[in-house]
């Protein structure tokens, strides 16, 4: 082994041959050190400049011996790191030597990085020496921001989404981990002690919800069924909040369970947009009956104008018999008892069409679905009317009632009515018939089918038929069947389509049999 | 010629409406007839006796059009008075190309539909004066033997005796016979009205 490196590596202070052993292998030890290895005398020379020193500095060790240890340091230390090598002869106090520190040095190209500096003074030496081991930390800091960074993104997105996690260990192996934002969530103070499955249902679980949630927890724990459920819980304040809280049991190689994981997700907020969601259909439903009404206002003036011109004619009959000289007093009789009875009719349209319009709360009652099939009578064969259509009403014998709001239905079957309506505008006169049929389908429930023989559902339209906007109609607002759909389903009844037997379509929908002890309620 | 009363035919299928111009029409001493639906009125087979017909322009199952086009199709010629509500302008102006006589609003002054309905008699008795007539020319053409309409054929066609005889191969003082024949047959007063009557009933029909 030849020691000619003295260009890469460190200057022989003395003759290469004369090296002792000692030497030899300070100096092997030197350059085989990752970390920069830098000797600097009293006076900050630098005596030695390791390999691995000119590989962080970026400095041959030609050009390092013999100047000054401070062209390794930024400003302030540069101009100052003298100072405090005269300090330290005067006084003696180590700062640094002995205690090493993190620093940032700067390499030849002046660009800077953190290091972790150890110094050290070399024994028994007057004027004393020192070795400094400096490591380039720049790695470890990035990896060490980056982590901080993705613990900072995840606190925030978990507290963004008000999702809190937790890991419980079975056996406390481990300790176990809850995320601030799941302390945030249950209102107490950060790093709170373990929470017991037990402290939890008693103490934030609604009463309400608390059988369901320990039935859930108990699937996990004896099925391995991930939980999966929506509950309340009550703060310490009193305030409820909706929780939407998922946990599955992690297994080991023997698969034993050996932890729950689980996330906590606050989903108030989305249940209030539900809420509010619900009122605005509502609203939406108002607003549709008020464009049905729009629709309808041409047939409804036709209905409401039959009884006034029956009425017209009537008493100008009326006139003419009592002008003749012998006047017919059964037939004038006769005339004013239907003039009396139309004024009636007329009437009855009119408070018809004004329940119809009302906006009004929900309201559900028994419901007597033949009565229910009077009221829609006239609205409904006042619309097939005015298409020239035939309504045909077929309703079994003796239906049970219905809990529902009796509006609200109307609503549904006017609307079915009136898609059977427009689905028919090209159909043959012998064809133009709309059925609308109640019976009895199940012990607990009423089916009502609204059939037509029009032109039937394209397969591509049957896919979106229910989605809100969806319409195949030129002047449709789309919303007519997804209201309809959620009004049923509010009713606990579905709303389904068939084919009709030979052309058409059908569409039914259910309501459930309203429970004995509401049948006499009104 | 027997004189039938006219009538006049109602189809509307609101009962109230119906019953109120049944009574109506009555209290002007009008023979009524009043029908629930277009097919109603169309299996009593009554559109070809003398009136008029009020027909509803709305109604389910057959519209008052439909049975419009039916009526048509029957040759029918009973004048129809559409009887319209709000908004149904469209529909009347459609009646009104498919031979409507007039169509009237409801609620409606009684005076303005009996006008009418007079309007629709008189135009009524017009028509089947003019069909008898032309029934009757009909007939008289078909009393005539098949010589004599050959005679008649050239007559009306403006050619003299002198040709005609050339065209049948007669002798002129056949076709002088036949001629008076024909006019006599024809209880035509004289060429013009002879020639008249052909016209009115060769006239292209439909």
């Amino acid at each position: 082994m030849k020691h000619t490196r003295t260009a890469k590596g460190w200057k022989p202070s003395g003759a290469a041959r004369a090296r002792s052993k000692g030497e030899r292998d300070f100096r092997a030890l030197l350059d085989a050190a990752v970390d920069a290895i830098v000797v600097i005398d009293h006076q900050g020379t630098i005596e030695e400049f390791s390999l691995g020193a000119q590989r962080v500095f970026g400095y041959a060790a030609d050009e390092m011996i013999g100047a000054n240890v401070h062209v390794l340091m930024p400003e302030p230390h540069r101009s100052e790191h003298d100072g405090y090598l005269a300090r330290y002869h005067a006084t003696r106090k180590a700062h640094i030597i002995g205690i090493g520190r993190e620093v940032v040095a700067r390499r030849k190209d002046g660009s800077l990085f953190p290091c972790e500096i150890a110094i050290g003074q070399v024994v028994e030496e007057e004027p004393p020496r020192f070795v400094g081991f400096i490591r380039d930390i720049t790695r470890r800091k990035e990896a060490e921001e980056q982590l901080r960074r993705s613990e900072a993104e995840l606190r925030l997105a978990q507290e963004l989404a008000n999702l809190g996690n937790y890991v419980v260990h079975v056996d406390h192996a481990e300790p176990d981990y809850y995320s601030p934002q799941l302390f945030r969530i249950l209102d107490i103070p950060l790093g709170s002690a373990h929470i017991s499955r037990g402290d939890y249902y008693e103490r934030w679980v609604h009463p309400a919800d608390q059988a369901r949630v320990i039935e859930a927890f108990s699937h996990l724990d004896s099925l391995g069924a991930p939980l999966d459920i929506e509950y309340q819980i009550v703060l310490q304040d009193g305030r409820l909040r909706h929780l939407h809280h998922i946990a599955q049991a992690v297994q080991d190689a023997s698969g034993r369970v050996v932890k729950h994981v689980g996330t906590i997700h606050d989903v108030t907020d989305r249940r209030h947009a539900e809420d509010e969601a619900r009122q605005l259909q509502e609203r939406l439903t108002h607003f549709s009956r008020l464009s049905t009404m729009g629709e309808m206002a041409a047939g409804l003036a036709h209905e409401i104008n039959q009884p006034l011109s029956a009425i017209a004619t009537y008493a100008q009959a009326c006139q003419r018999f009592l002008r003749q000289p012998e006047p017919d007093v059964e037939e004038v009789r006769a005339a004013l008892e239907q003039i009396n009875t139309q004024a009636l009719r007329a009437g009855e349209v009119i408070r018809r069409l004004r329940n119809f319009v009302k906006n009004r709360e929900v309201k559900r009652e028994a419901v007597d679905c033949s009565r229910l099939l009077d009221d829609l009578r006239t609205l409904a064969e006042t619309d097939a009317r005015l298409h020239n259509i035939r309504l045909r009403i077929d309703a079994e014998e003796g239906l049970p009632t219905v809990y529902a709001d009796p509006i609200q239905l109307q609503q549904v079957v006017l609307n079915l009515v009136r898609n059977a309506i427009d689905a028919m505008a090209d159909a043959a006169e012998d064809q133009r018939e709309v059925v609308l049929m109640t019976r009895r389908s199940a012990d607990s429930e009423v089916e009502v089918t609204v059939a037509d023989h029009g032109s039937g559902l394209a397969p591509e339209a049957t896919e979106h038929l229910f989605n809100p906007f969806f319409t195949t109609k030129a002047g449709g607002t789309g919303l007519g069947l997804a209201i309809s759909k959620s009004i049923v389903r509010a009713h606990g009844g579905r709303l389904w389509h068939t084919p009709n037997a030979d052309s058409g379509a059908r569409f039914h929908f259910t309501l459930p049999v309203s429970p004995p002890t509401q049948g006499n309620d009104e | 010629m027997k004189e039938v009363k006219p009538t006049v035919f109602v189809v509307d299928d609101d009962a109230a409406v119906r019953d109120s111009l049944r009574m109506l029409l009555k209290s002007v001493g009008l023979p009524v007839e009043v029908y629930e639906s277009g097919q109603e009125f169309l299996d009593a087979d009554r559109d070809d006796r003398p009136g008029c017909l009020v027909l509803d322009i709305r109604m389910p199952g057959m519209s008052g059009l439909e049975l419009q086009v039916k009526l048509n199709e029957r040759h029918s010629i009973l004048p129809i008075i559409f009887i319209t509500g709000h908004g149904d302008v469209p529909m009347a102006v459609e009646a009104m190309q498919a031979g409507a006589v007039d169509f009237i609003q409801k609620p409606f002054r009684d005076q303005d539909l009996l006008d009418r309905i007079n309007q629709a008699l008189d135009k009524d008795a017009g028509s089947r004066r003019m069909l008898a007539e032309r029934n009757m020319i009909r007939k008289r053409l078909e009393s005539l033997t098949p010589r004599e309409r050959e005679v008649l054929d050239l007559v009306v066609a403006g050619k003299a005796n002198k040709v005609i005889a050339g065209d049948l191969n007669l002798s002129q003082r056949t076709v002088e016979i036949h001629r008076a024949r024909v006019m006599e047959k024809m209880e035509a007063h004289s060429l013009a009205h002879l020639v008249r009557m052909v016209l009115e009933v060769e006239r292209p029909e439909d």
